[in-house]
């Protein structure tokens, strides 16, 4: 069985009008200890899909219809009690500051015992040790000094790393990580994906990681959803997806990246910008900045497609493949 | 291809807040205690030329940048402008510099004043150095720089928030080019905005360096933009230099460990299988007064040499400049 299940997930934006939808027919499914990247630009809805999972979205933002299931267990019906018993310790979630989620008036040590003994019976000598042991699992040198220290006495590499460690303490079995190493140096962000690579093995956790940057992507997960103005619009293996993206879109992110150009030439843009959810594009949203786009593709919402490589929503791919089916007829 | 600017020993450093002794103590003790932010940076840039500065947060890279346009005032050092040191001017002095360079910050939420339409953010730089400008010329020129950024004649009259960010940062990039300047100094222009986004500005900076033969000077953590758009890259850490080298020579031939790192930990899509150089311990704070090379304690072919010394910049044969104790035993790289 799948660890978690998201179904038709629609999430809206309460306005005195009409509410404007935010997220619009999000399906997917993630398998216990499975690394799964969602990618897309500013604007897309990515990390608003992870709000929308751990039941967090910024007010007045609500989810609509659809279904969020952990172990076959529905999470958008569950009252903020039985939250509690979810939050840190089935889901967890990792923010890209770790300046704003860690508490600067409280040492390191009391925010991981506060985290352990919140929702366990430990006492506080046991959960100290775990606290200091999980320390040293993250690779920070020195962990009982560190213990006693305060957030603002770290380094930014630090603090993520503290983070990890805190939310390894309570052994949940799904991490959300949204934009983890974006504020980090490309030395030290190196070293967190393979931290957090390594931890989600040893644990057998598995993690959302949420991005802007095919590379890191690329590094760290087996899967990949590529998201466009709230709706999904290509997932599939990473490696396959970065190999031969089929959505336009999927295709123009790659292409954006300075590697894809020789040295000195221009860069492949994609023109234009990402619509906001309150002058969504009729048809498919992303055909004002299509090249390959059709009067079809204004009209017509695209359904998924399913090609040797991954699923991709896209009218383009819908006639490929029903002209390769025609011969056979 | 003429030399621009040529800074010679440059070093930088700011006293520490909140010391009680301050006023008893000399203006040397003071320093001594402060944030290194440049150690004696030695670089020149030439006319037409892309210089990327590469560096860590905390590495002095803006300082460098600041203290170019001269926001900052250095303790030590020269630049040279031409053939003027213009470090230590005075602002009418400065003028006429102001005109020639202009700079381009990180973050255009921040350096556009949000109470000014964007015809007003331009008519300001345009009528302080364009002064023979009429009205209508000034209406006409500013017209004229918004649409060379990309932007309609109906942006004037709207406010910094109407834009997205990287159509703020073209309002940025059209108030630098307003002036006429030959040398853009860019800190980080890029940081805030989506890889597509990215693109956009990327290629119109580059497009406006073949209209306008522009120099750039142009600050980055970002390799990958650097790999594509810079002719010579200067790689700092803790506030000295430790690389310069031509991009092509950095990229295939990286020297001083400090690259070999950073350019390994690159998040690239064509190096997936090769596992990044692991950097032991962590960066050392800036408040640290380091005796040896800065990148000491995280090199892992130090020796003791390397923390009692500091390395003297090498000129090697294919036009590299590297700053390291071990490429010059021959230990690395030979």
């Amino acid at each position: 069985m799948s660890l978690l299940t998201v179904r038709n997930l629609n999430v809206n934006f309460a306005q005195r009008q009409q509410p404007i939808a935010a997220l619009l027919d999000i399906n997917f499914s993630i398998e216990p200890g499975e690394r799964l990247a969602i990618v897309g630009e500013s604007g897309a809805g990515k990390s608003l899909l992870g709000a929308a999972i751990t039941q967090l979205l910024p007010k007045p933002g609500y989810i609509a219809s659809g279904s969020v299931t952990l172990r076959g267990k529905e999470l958008t019906q569950m009252s903020a009690k039985q939250w509690q018993e979810v939050r840190g310790q089935r889901i967890a979630m990792i923010f890209q500051d770790p300046m704003m989620t860690l508490n600067p008036v409280l040492s390191i040590g009391a925010q991981m015992v506060e985290a352990i003994r919140s929702h366990t019976r430990i006492g506080y000598k046991d959960a100290r040790k775990m606290a200091i042991d999980k320390l040293a699992q993250v690779r920070i040198a020195s962990p009982s000094q560190r213990f006693e220290q305060y957030p603002h006495e770290l380094s930014g590499g630090m603090r993520q790393r503290v983070i990890i460690a805190i939310v390894l303490l309570l052994r949940p079995e799904l991490i959300i990580a949204d934009e983890p190493t974006t504020a980090l140096d490309v030395t030290i962000q190196a070293e967190i994906l393979q931290l957090l690579k390594e931890v989600c093995e040893s644990h057998g956790v598995a993690l959302i990681f949420i991005s802007h940057d095919f590379g890191v992507v690329a590094r760290i997960s087996e899967r990949t959803l590529v998201m466009y103005a709230g709706k999904i619009v290509e997932q599939g293996a990473t490696l396959e997806i970065i190999n031969d993206p089929q959505h336009p879109y999927t295709q123009g992110l790659l292409n954006a990246l300075p590697q894809m150009a020789l040295p000195g030439q221009r860069l492949n843009q994609i023109t234009g910008n990402m619509p906001s959810p309150n002058e969504r594009p009729s048809g498919c949203a992303f055909h004002p900045r299509c090249r390959y786009a059709t009067e079809r593709c204004a009209q017509e919402t695209p359904n998924f497609i399913n090609t040797d490589v991954s699923i991709a929503a896209c009218i383009l791919l819908e006639e490929l493949v029903s002209h390769e089916e025609e011969p056979d007829a | 291809m003429p030399e621009l600017i040529r800074i010679k020993n440059l070093s930088k450093a700011f006293p520490v807040r909140g010391d009680w002794f301050k006023p008893w103590r000399s203006k040397k003790q003071q320093l001594k205690q402060g944030v290194h932010a440049l150690n004696g940076i030695d670089i020149s840039l030439q006319q037409g030329e892309t210089l990327c500065i590469v560096g860590e947060t905390g590495c002095g890279k803006s300082t460098l940048a600041r203290v170019l346009v001269g926001l900052e005032t250095p303790d030590q050092g020269e630049v040279w402008y031409g053939g003027e040191e213009i470090s230590r001017l005075n602002d009418r002095q400065r003028m006429k510099f102001r005109k020639r360079m202009q700079m381009v910050f990180q973050n255009p939420y921040a350096s556009l004043n949000p109470r000014m339409t964007v015809y007003q953010i331009l008519q300001e730089a345009v009528a302080l150095h364009h002064p023979e400008l009429n009205h209508e010329g000034q209406d006409q020129h500013i017209r004229q720089q918004l649409e060379s950024v990309g932007l309609d004649q109906t942006a004037e009259d709207r406010f910094p928030h109407e834009f997205s960010g990287g159509q703020r940062q073209r309002i940025s990039l059209a108030r630098a080019l307003s002036v006429g300047p030959e040398l853009i100094i860019a800190d980080e222009p890029l940081a805030a905005l989506d890889v597509s986004v990215q693109a956009q500005v990327l290629n119109l900076m580059m497009d406006k360096q073949a209209e306008h033969n522009l120099t750039y000077l142009f600050i980055t953590h970002d390799l990958s933009v650097v790999e594509h758009f810079a002719s010579r890259v200067a790689v700092m850490y803790l506030g000295r230099i430790c690389e310069i080298a031509d991009r092509a020579t950095l990229f295939s031939a990286p020297k001083h460990p400090y690259t070999q790192a950073l350019l390994a930990s690159m998040p690239r899509l064509d190096n997936l299988d090769e596992t990044p150089i692991p950097l032991q311990g962590e960066v050392p704070t800036v408040y640290e007064d380091i005796e040896g090379c800065s990148f000491c304690r995280r090199c892992p072919h130090a020796t003791q040499r390397c923390f009692e010394q500091i390395p003297v910049a090498l000129n090697l044969e294919d036009g590299s400049q590297v700053a390291c104790h071990a490429i010059e035993e021959g230990r690395v790289w030979k």
